[in-house]
């Protein structure tokens, strides 16, 4: 913002300069000044209530709230004087007068607002010696949460976060006056997966987490700023971690991924990391029986038994399925040890194996960002069901609603959303692609067209499938080939006049974020999918603009990360093509390693016939096999398995390597909208147990490779190094909240746009700003795949 | 079939004080004039087809200016001054709002006009609306008074059917629809705010101002909000004329209002007088003096959030300013005597207890210090309180006042401070004899009172 525009204040004397509309309260954290606040939270609306923020304003005749009070020019604020010094020891008095004042035994003793402003701010003594409000200790308010009615302080910030935030309608201010309590909404239980920032964001102890009852004082806690190792949101966690196990959870506040919020299953579940069933001895199978052995032992075991099986069926014979849970040093490592150390380019994930994978086009990325969501005017959701399954996206798209933005949920499921959302549209299960295709098709027969899309519809669809594969100056106004999409949508139960309506709704939005899920690209006939909404959003102009963009909305914490690093059969790290000759060779010279130039097989291939020893690292393909498919799992000479858990699949594995979870390890995540994280090491590995890169590295080592990395500080720098779109990385560069990849714009192009650096494959400039606006005739949509235009 | 209501007005005065005007309470005693058809022949909505005739929406907002009349809910704000805040465009629609939530102890004007004359107070309403150029007024009426609902539903029903609300009234090409609407019991939904909360369905909180109602009201609407006295006085100042009207009262407080009339007097009821004239005449003239010949102890002259007047204030004219600057409030003109027989930490206790009820609970410094001072003032009462309590009671009302988030707070602290300085022997009596000064617990055995001093 420029200066001028800015508003000029004294606080205490001391001047600030801060953008109009601005609280008292946020001008004077910028100064360093305490104002003690506790119905105020920065998330939400201001609400006036607890008085605990008074400041004093000249020409003001009574004390203002600095929480509601918003500057302007010239104001003179003074946060010190003597009647700020008593309203404030006014209203400490107020809200002790009720309070049970047992600290010694209340799990928020020693990070609680009551105590910490009351020392600060407070009065030394109360004057209250008459009779206290009793209630019954704490009660359940949900299934995770206790809420202690005498220590609550009314501030309704749980109330507000319900009603306002998550929009979920749990808890409710009941009674009036004195007997003012919080209360479960009698129509609407509190279970929403939202539930637990209440516990977070209560200041004083009323609401208090079960799982965290009389566990651990807060100041016996090591905190380690992380990210959750949950699902693809990637939020920003606070590891609490005493005596080696994890506590609990808290949000690190990060704007643009979380917005300081967390979901449930990242604030609690952590019982794996706690676990009594981890693995903390690597096993070896002797005479038909798993025995524990030493690591030197079983590394030794590894690299013999996999040297074997290349001499003597070739490298072709092995095979790794890596993770999408691991790390990218990790996974980079996993393909680095397949590729350069065994020689075979059999390498995949669970849910890595895309039928016409993306070797063909684009890698499936969201080009918007999460926190985009909110400049949106529509958002679709395809097959996608955010609050089970990324619920902080879900909760980010509330916020969007909240803003006026219209929600289109078209999912074979009611979904959560359901109730907020502008339209719902029902299909058949398994019929996702199917519906997008024939939003796509009523877009172009009704030529719903946008102006930036027709300028260039000379260009090449980015479909990879050989049925949408069409030049637009042909197929616009006419159907898609193969056609028949508006039946088999009706025949699927879709409502094809809400699907005719929404289609026009995209033609004229603002700004439009499609997204589906990963799983939806897996369904049968799901393999147009991904390039389909991809055109959607192109053609409707709604592509390259916040709050305008498409993509998937992946599983696992790190699903993208796992494709970014190249756990895929054709394609190398930074999505380029094994079959590139150019690529292969850099990346020969970086690994000093021969690289195989034939795409080697898929996830599925694998488990059916295609290797005879497997390497798998943090996956559990037995879960989701099929029957032949196990039976061919028995039959492969040689199963290692990485894992923290002995799974199905670690049980009928020859060797079984202990690995450790991400809160015991250092590394990077990627999530779901390119976000690169570091991940930062909580607490003491699991004796026993090594980092998934450790294992590697001994095997790499067992193998005779020439590997000597000392940290995932060092893989992370060779990563920066030789793959494109993470050029650049380095724990420096990625801050305390991460980086978007790519992270390094390139050099421009003749045409002035930016391009990723060494990278045919990616062209950042379409992913980061789709159709250049006004680039003239000549621009092509071009999703350059290296094959030349 | 309506119901009739037989109840006499007692605006009558047994002076001959024909020079006290009834303006609003003019027709009240006329039997059956709550029915359109009776209130129609004592010239009812002749003034709102003068309005809609003879006035443009801002010449009206002018005339209301002019006439000089202020709130009748308590705060006195300029009538006419408080329409003009409304911006003259607005993307949302605008409301007006008439608070029927008469709530305040010690007032009962606005119950009288809706049972006895509601379409007095639905005419004005028109009038309103028409003058603010709203569409849709809604009635939010006290949930305990179900017959004063009644008869304003059925005279909203009646008005409708006579095409005095709906689409094109009286051929003005202005159109009102006008919702009635019952609170649920709750003092805190008098606050405008926090009756617009209660209209959309929600817990009745009072909301951050600014933005004020005028900007931000309704549904997030323009909307003007006015007391039920005020909207029923404004058929007589069409009707008059502004400078007609103007004329009754004094400079600055114009015109006449109600005073509620209650406590130890011989004839409590609903009195209608220019503004300015002296409580003496109040209670002593229309009111037949304290009951029983006792003599008056104090007076709370504006309903029980105003400050106490006693015996030296007799003579102070009841208009806006005159109170005020007798160290109390107009208010709502809820007129409360107490007799030389009242104990004042009771009263005091009693009204302070209905603050500690009826506190919303929203903020710290009302919903905490009306408990703590409830507590306070029953040992006082008890006679168990320390001279220190008296101090106590004053600071915590320092830091209840000016620092609550509405007005209720500061209401809660006025007889609080005002029996303190007051009346301090009195309750320096209830210290030190650990009993009342006077009333039913002035005397105590001698066994209490040993009893007593052992505990106290």
């Amino acid at each position: 913002m420029a200066e001028q525009d800015l508003v000029n204040l004294t606080i205490d004397g001391r001047p600030v300069s801060v953008p109009p509309g601005t609280l008292i309260w946020a001008a004077a954290k910028k100064l360093g000044i305490e104002v003690p606040i506790y119905c105020y939270h920065p998330k939400m609306e201001p609400l006036g209530a607890c008085r605990m923020c008074f400041v004093a304003v000249e020409k003001m005749p009574k004390l203002a709230t600095a929480c509601t009070t918003v500057v302007s020019e010239g104001m003179v604020v003074r946060t010190d004087t003597p009647q700020v010094k008593k309203g404030r020891q006014g209203t400490l008095e107020f809200l002790l007068i009720n309070h049970p004042l047992d600290c010694p035994i209340c799990d928020k003793g020693g990070e609680c607002d009551l105590q910490d402003f009351t020392l600060r701010h407070g009065p030394g003594a109360s004057r209250f010696d008459l009779n206290k409000r009793h209630y019954q200790k704490p009660i359940p308010v949900s299934e995770n949460i206790l809420l202690d009615r005498e220590r609550c302080i009314s501030c309704q910030r749980c109330v507000r976060f319900c009603q306002a935030v998550a929009q979920e309608n749990g808890l409710i201010m009941d009674q009036r006056g004195f007997r003012t309590e919080v209360a479960v909404d009698p129509d609407a239980p509190f279970d929403s997966i939202f539930s637990g920032n209440v516990v977070e964001m209560c200041p004083v102890g009323a609401l208090t987490a079960k799982s965290f009852r009389f566990v651990s004082r807060p100041w016996e806690l090591r905190k380690t700023p992380s990210v959750c190792g949950n699902c693809s949101v990637g939020c920003n966690v606070r590891v609490d971690v005493r005596v080696d196990k994890v506590q609990r959870q808290y949000s690190r506040t990060n704007d643009a991924i979380d917005d300081g919020w967390l979901c449930d299953r990242g604030r609690w579940d952590f019982a794996a990391v706690n676990s009594a069933e981890r693995l903390h001895t690597p096993l070896v199978r002797r005479n038909g029986l798993l025995l524990p052995t030493s690591w030197e032992d079983a590394l030794a075991l590894v690299a013999s038994r996999l040297r074997a099986v290349a001499q003597r069926e070739g490298p072709g014979a092995i095979g790794g399925i890596g993770s999408t849970h691991t790390t990218n040093e990790e996974a980079y490592l996993f393909q680095k040890l397949l590729r350069a150390g065994l020689g075979t380019n059999n390498i995949d994930h669970h849910h890595g194996s895309f039928p016409a994978s993306a070797h063909d086009t684009l890698p499936w990325v969201w080009t918007d960002s999460i926190a985009g969501l909110e400049q949106a005017s529509h958002i679709v959701l395809l097959g996608a069901d955010p609050y089970h399954r990324q619920p902080i996206v879900d909760l980010r798209i509330r916020n969007a609603i909240r803003a006026g933005a219209h929600v289109y949920i078209l999912s074979p499921e009611a979904n959560r959303l359901d109730r907020l959302a502008a339209g719902v549209l029902r299909y058949q299960a398994g019929q996702t692609a199917t519906v997008a295709r024939a939003l796509l098709d009523i877009v172009l027969t009704e030529r719903l067209t946008r102006d930036a899309y027709a300028d260039n519809r000379h260009a090449p669809t980015p479909s990879p499938s050989p049925a949408g594969r069409r030049e637009h100056g042909e197929a616009a106004g006419s159907p898609l080939a193969g056609g028949g999409e508006l039946e088999r949508v009706a025949d699927a139960g879709v409502d094809v006049d809400a699907l005719r309506a929404l289609a026009r709704e995209l033609a004229s939005a603002k700004g439009a974020v499609l997204l589906y899920d990963e799983m939806a690209t897996l369904e049968p006939g799901g393999e147009t999918l991904a390039a389909d909404v991809l055109e959607l959003a192109l053609v409707t102009d709604n592509y390259g603009r916040p709050g305008a963009g498409c993509g998937p909305l992946f599983d696992d914490n790190n699903s993208l990360g796992a494709r970014d690093m190249g756990l895929l059969p054709d394609l190398l790290p930074g999505y380029r093509p094994v079959g590139d000759a150019a690529a292969r060779a850099a990346l020969a010279r970086a690994w000093n390693a021969d690289l195989p130039a034939e795409a080697g097989v898929g996830y599925d291939e694998m488990l059916s016939a295609g290797v005879k020893a497997l390497y798998v690292m943090g996956a559990n393909p037995v879960r989701h096999m099929t029957p032949e498919q196990v039976v061919h799992l028995g039959a492969v000479d040689f199963l290692v398995v990485q894992d923290m858990f002995l799974t199905e699949t670690a049980q009928r594995a020859d060797v079984v390597l202990p690995a450790v979870a991400y809160a015991e390890k250092d590394g990077t995540f990627t999530n779901t909208e390119r976000c690169v994280q570091v991940v930062r090491q909580a607490m003491q590995p699991l004796p026993g147990a090594r980092a998934d890169w450790e294992i590697l590295l001994g095997v790499a080592r067992a193998l005779e490779l020439d590997w000597s990395y000392a940290a995932p500080a060092q893989i992370l720098a060779e990563i920066a190094r030789t793959v494109p779109h993470y050029a650049g990385a380095s724990r420096r560069a990625l801050g305390a909240q991460g980086a978007r990849w790519p992270l390094t714009p390139g050099p421009r192009d003749a045409e002035g746009r930016a391009t990723l650096v060494g990278s045919p494959y990616l062209d950042w400039h379409m992913l980061e700003h789709g159709l250049a606006r006004g680039a003239g005739p000549s621009r092509k949509l071009a999703f350059t795949r290296g094959r030349g235009e | 079939m309506a119901e009739t209501v037989e109840r006499l007005v007692t605006n009558e005065t047994p002076l001959p004080l024909g020079a006290y005007p009834k303006l609003v309470t003019r027709d009240m005693d006329v039997a059956g004039i709550d029915q359109i058809e009776v209130y129609r022949a004592h010239g009812g909505y002749a003034a709102l087809a003068k309005a809609l005739g003879q006035f443009q929406p801002d010449d009206l907002v002018e005339e209301v200016k002019r006439s000089g009349l202020r709130g009748r809910g308590g705060a006195g704000f300029a009538t006419g001054l408080k329409w003009s805040f409304l911006p003259k465009e607005s993307a949302r629609p605008r409301y007006l709002c008439v608070n029927c939530d008469e709530s305040e102890p010690g007032t009962f004007k606005d119950r009288m006009i809706m049972e006895l004359n509601p379409h007095l107070l639905v005419e004005g309403t028109i009038i309103a609306a028409y003058a603010t150029k709203v569409h849709h007024a809604f009635l939010y009426i006290r949930g305990e008074l179900p017959f004063a609902m009644r008869q304003v539903e059925r005279a909203v029903r009646e008005a409708r059917a006579a095409g005095l609300i709906g689409s094109d009234i009286l051929g003005s090409g202005f159109d009102l629809e006008i919702t009635v609407s019952r609170g649920a019991g709750a003092y805190i939904c008098g606050e405008e705010s926090a009756l617009m909360e209660s209209l959309e369905g929600k817990r009745g909180y009072p909301r951050l101002k600014p933005p004020f109602p005028a900007v931000v009201g309704l549904y997030g609407g323009p909307t003007v909000i006015n007391n039920t006295e005020t909207i029923a006085t404004l058929p007589r100042i069409v009707e008059l004329g502004a400078e007609t009207y103007a004329a009754y009262g004094t400079e600055k407080s114009k015109g006449t209002r109600i005073y509620c009339l209650s406590g130890h007097v011989n004839r409590p009821g609903n009195y209608e007088l220019p503004l300015g004239t002296p409580l003496r005449t109040l209670i002593e003239d229309f009111g037949g003096g304290v009951r029983g010949g006792k003599r008056l102890k104090a007076v709370i002259p504006g309903g029980s959030s105003t400050p106490f007047l006693t015996t030296e204030h007799l003579d102070v004219p009841l208009d806006y300013e005159a109170v005020l600057a007798a160290g109390s409030m107009l208010g709502s003109g809820g007129v409360i005597v107490l007799d030389e027989d009242t104990c004042i930490v009771g009263a005091v206790l009693r009204m302070t207890e209905f603050y500690r009820d009826e506190s919303c609970g929203k903020c710290t410094p009302c919903r905490e210090g009306t408990f703590w001072l409830v507590q306070l003032l029953e040992r006082l009462e008890e006679g168990h309180g320390r001279e220190s309590d008296l101090d106590l009671l004053n600071d915590i009302c320092d830091n209840i006042a000016g620092k609550s988030f509405c007005p209720l707070g500061d209401a809660a602290t006025s007889c609080i401070v005002s029996s303190i300085k007051l009346f301090r022997d009195e309750y320096l009596h209830h210290v030190r004899a650990h009993a009342c000064l006077v009333g039913p617990k002035a005397s105590r055995t001698d066994a209490t009172l040993e009893k007593l001093a052992h505990h106290g």
